[in-house]
């Protein structure tokens, strides 16, 4: 197993210089491309995370959604950001962790927010052990914030002993709200990949037996978010660096999309509800609602779902 | 109701039809294809029911209905090693096993080169598919190029055994689906070759208690142990008594064969070829949607890397002082080699050991079927090269 450690000490010396940058760029970004209108009620005892998905290719436009969460970090101070996987592409050596993440997001890490990573299709397996990651060496993990409890599973593998760890662990968990992500999206409604099948007919009844709040997931790069499904409302969130710009071909399962730039989530949970804000590259609020825990109904527009 | 002579003649035509076609789908091995392409359609239209019914279905096919497959190629081997085999005497065994060296380096390290290269890898770890060899269509299109008796077919059959072995080693080693806990299993294995050891020394000439006793206790061994339980009756099968001389590989055991080991394949023959259906029913079901740039991995790595490792390998075994057999040249090994690329059966079978349902599963079986290109390939190569029946040369006696 490579040692990120190495690379780690390797870029310290140059990491503060980065960070500096980072957050010129960030500051100068303001400036071009103004601050994000937050659709958040912006609590102060809430839990507020932001989620991207296939976001690190090193290329402009991931910078540029990283400048968005830099900006929006401002005046929504998130302390959590879940990665729905496929977080480097291509080259996986020391330096494309400086250049696919630290960099990008070195103002937020500057600020203490927490990267709690899943793996994706073209990610080493490795990369657990990757620090800033927070995986600690496992592939799927749990963990809790506040009355969340998040489950993050490797959906590249899906073995049976992952399986019975979930639905031992969803068993287990006694905190208000269990949101789940992963690489793969159970229920899809873009063209080039769609839903992974396989794995709904594994998870679904598990998620649905131990009340599984919420699941987002990447691998499609696009962003849309599915009418609850069996009580569980899905999101798929895997354009903060890939985009399939017109990829969507909504169905009647879609609530709502967004397929012409690339975008992450904002998510804010406080006692019974979940909110949550799509923000694009340059911006735009391309999506935004709440969903309430006790009967999972949302006020943005989806139907009640089936008891 | 009236039974009209028109509904006795279509009753006595699907009475005869139905066995003929089943007679002729199990000879020319259709029932894996089949299952292939019936998962392949089924998964694309209705992927739901696919993986319910699947996935309910498995582990009855993979992990135990599979074990008749490996019996039967198993007991293909043993034969072999009678005189007339091609595995008689042991020594000409020699060469083939040094090239196998060749033939499933090169494609591995082709195989976890490449999904780098192509962004994919999580699919490295499927380097032991590229090991697989399908032996029967590997007999059955070697016949085609070179034609019967040609001496290369004997050697791309060993050749075949040899990479499939090191290929369920690896399976047995390098598995991460699997944790191996061999000190436990041991002793069960043990007593499983036990068992089968005394019922020959007893002279049992049924092929039940083998079966039953020994390969029960087998079954449990290879489950407990972590190795696939569709090899429990690969240490089982050689103990059963078998002919004296080999009738010649992939030739039906006559219904008058007596021995032990032929009357196993009388009865299991079409059990096995069901087993194969739906093996290929389970295994081969690939959404198209969940393929990407990883899936070309597998065939590159072995139609390029099987001919190249081949030429290699029989290299080493020249320099080491050991002959190639006669009419056998660089030309018959490249086509031989691009033969050999061909998984199917085993490489699904690899597959499915290495990787759980998901993505990376769907690009690597979609590889073994796509290695079946190796077909036309060799043909063609055989065309361009002039070996085998474009040699424009005398025809070899049948």
């Amino acid at each position: 197993m490579r040692s990120h450690g190495a690379s780690v000490s390797l870029v310290s010396t140059g990491r503060n210089l980065v960070r500096t940058i980072a957050l010129l760029v960030a500051v100068a970004s303001a400036a071009t491309f103004g601050q994000p209108s937050l659709a958040l009620p912006n609590r102060p005892d809430s839990l507020k995370f932001a989620a991207i998905g296939d976001n690190g290719t090193g290329d402009r436009p991931q910078y540029d959604i990283a400048q968005q969460m830099n900006l929006v970090h401002g005046t929504f101070p998130f302390d959590l950001v879940i990665m729905l996987g496929d977080n480097m592409y291509g080259s996986q050596q020391p330096a494309d962790f400086v250049k696919k993440f630290e960099q990008p997001y070195g103002p937020l890490l500057s600020a203490g927010v927490k990267f709690q990573a899943s793996l994706g299709n073209h990610d080493r397996p490795e990369n657990v052990s990757y620090k800033p990651f927070n995986m600690n060496g496992e592939r799927y993990y749990t963990y809790a914030r506040k009355n969340v409890r998040f489950f993050v599973l490797d959906s590249t593998h899906m073995d049976s002993k992952q399986v019975a760890w979930i639905e031992s662990s969803l068993q287990q968990a006694r905190e208000d709200w269990k949101i789940c992500y992963f690489h793969h999206p159970l229920y899809s409604n873009a063209e080039r990949h769609g839903a992974s099948v396989d794995l709904r007919v594994q998870l679904e009844p598990i998620f649905v037996k131990h009340g599984v709040n919420a699941v987002f997931s990447g691998h499609d790069h696009v962003y849309e978010r599915l009418k609850p499904q069996q009580g569980i409302d899905y999101f798929v969130s895997g354009s903060a660096g890939q985009l399939r710009k017109g990829n969507m071909s909504p169905t009647d399962q879609t609530a709502a999309y967004f397929d012409q730039d690339q975008s992450f989530m904002l998510v804010e949970i406080a006692g019974t509800e979940l909110y949550f804000q799509v923000i694009s590259r340059t911006g735009k609020t391309v999506d935004s609602g709440v969903i309430q825990r006790q009967s999972r109904r949302s006020q943005a527009g989806q139907k009640p779902d089936s008891p | 109701m009236k039974d009209d002579p028109q509904r006795r003649g279509l009753r006595h035509r699907v009475r005869t039809t139905v066995p003929r076609l089943s007679r002729f789908a199990v000879e020319h091995l259709l029932l894996l294809p089949l299952g292939a392409l019936v998962a392949l359609v089924w998964v694309n239209i209705a992927p739901e029911s696919y993986y319910r019914f699947t996935f309910a279905i498995s582990f009855a096919v993979n992990d135990v209905a599979m074990m008749l497959f490996f019996a039967l190629m198993t007991k293909e081997v043993v034969e072999a090693t009678a005189p007339g085999g091609v595995l008689h005497p042991w020594r000409r065994a020699m060469l083939p096993v040094v090239a196998s060296i060749g033939v499933t380096a090169l494609p591995a390290l082709i195989h976890v080169r490449m999904v780098q290269v192509l962004d994919e890898p999580m699919l490295s770890i499927g380097w032991p598919v590229s090991l697989a060899t399908d032996l029967a269509i590997t007999y059955f299109i070697a016949r085609i190029i070179f034609r019967p008796h040609h001496p290369v077919i004997p050697f791309l059959l060993l050749l075949g055994i040899a990479s499939d072995a090191l290929g369920f080693v690896s399976l047995a080693l390098f598995n991460p689906m699997r944790q191996v806990h061999l000190t436990s299993s041991v002793l069960i294995l043990a007593g499983a070759i036990a068992i089968a050891a005394a019922l020959r020394s007893l002279r049992v000439r049924s092929f039940w208690p083998y079966l039953l006793g020994a390969g029960s206790v087998s079954w449990f061994g290879f489950f407990w142990s972590g190795l696939h339980p569709a090899l429990a009756l690969v240490p089982v099968i050689p103990f059963m008594p078998h002919a004296a001389r080999d009738p010649g590989f992939f030739v039906d055991a006559l219904p008058s064969a007596k021995d032990t080991s032929s009357q196993f394949e009388i009865w299991w023959r079409y059990p096995a070829q069901a087993a194969l259906f739906f093996f290929g029913v389970v295994n081969a079901g690939v959404p198209m949607g969940a393929l990407e740039a990883g899936t070309g991995g597998l065939p590159i790595a072995v139609i390029v890397g099987k001919p190249l490792g081949l030429l290699i390998g029989a290299g080493l075994a020249l320099v080491g002082g050991l002959h190639l057999p006669h009419r056998v040249g660089w030309r018959e090994l490249i086509v031989g080699g691009l033969i050999a690329a061909m998984g199917f059966s085993v490489g699904l079978f690899f597959s499915s050991a290495l990787f759980p349902p998901g993505q990376p599963r769907s690009e690597m079986s979609m590889g073994v079927l796509l290695s079946l290109l190796g077909a036309p390939l060799a043909l063609v190569a055989a065309r361009l090269l002039r070996v085998g029946r474009f040699s424009g040369g005398s025809r070899t006696p049948a």
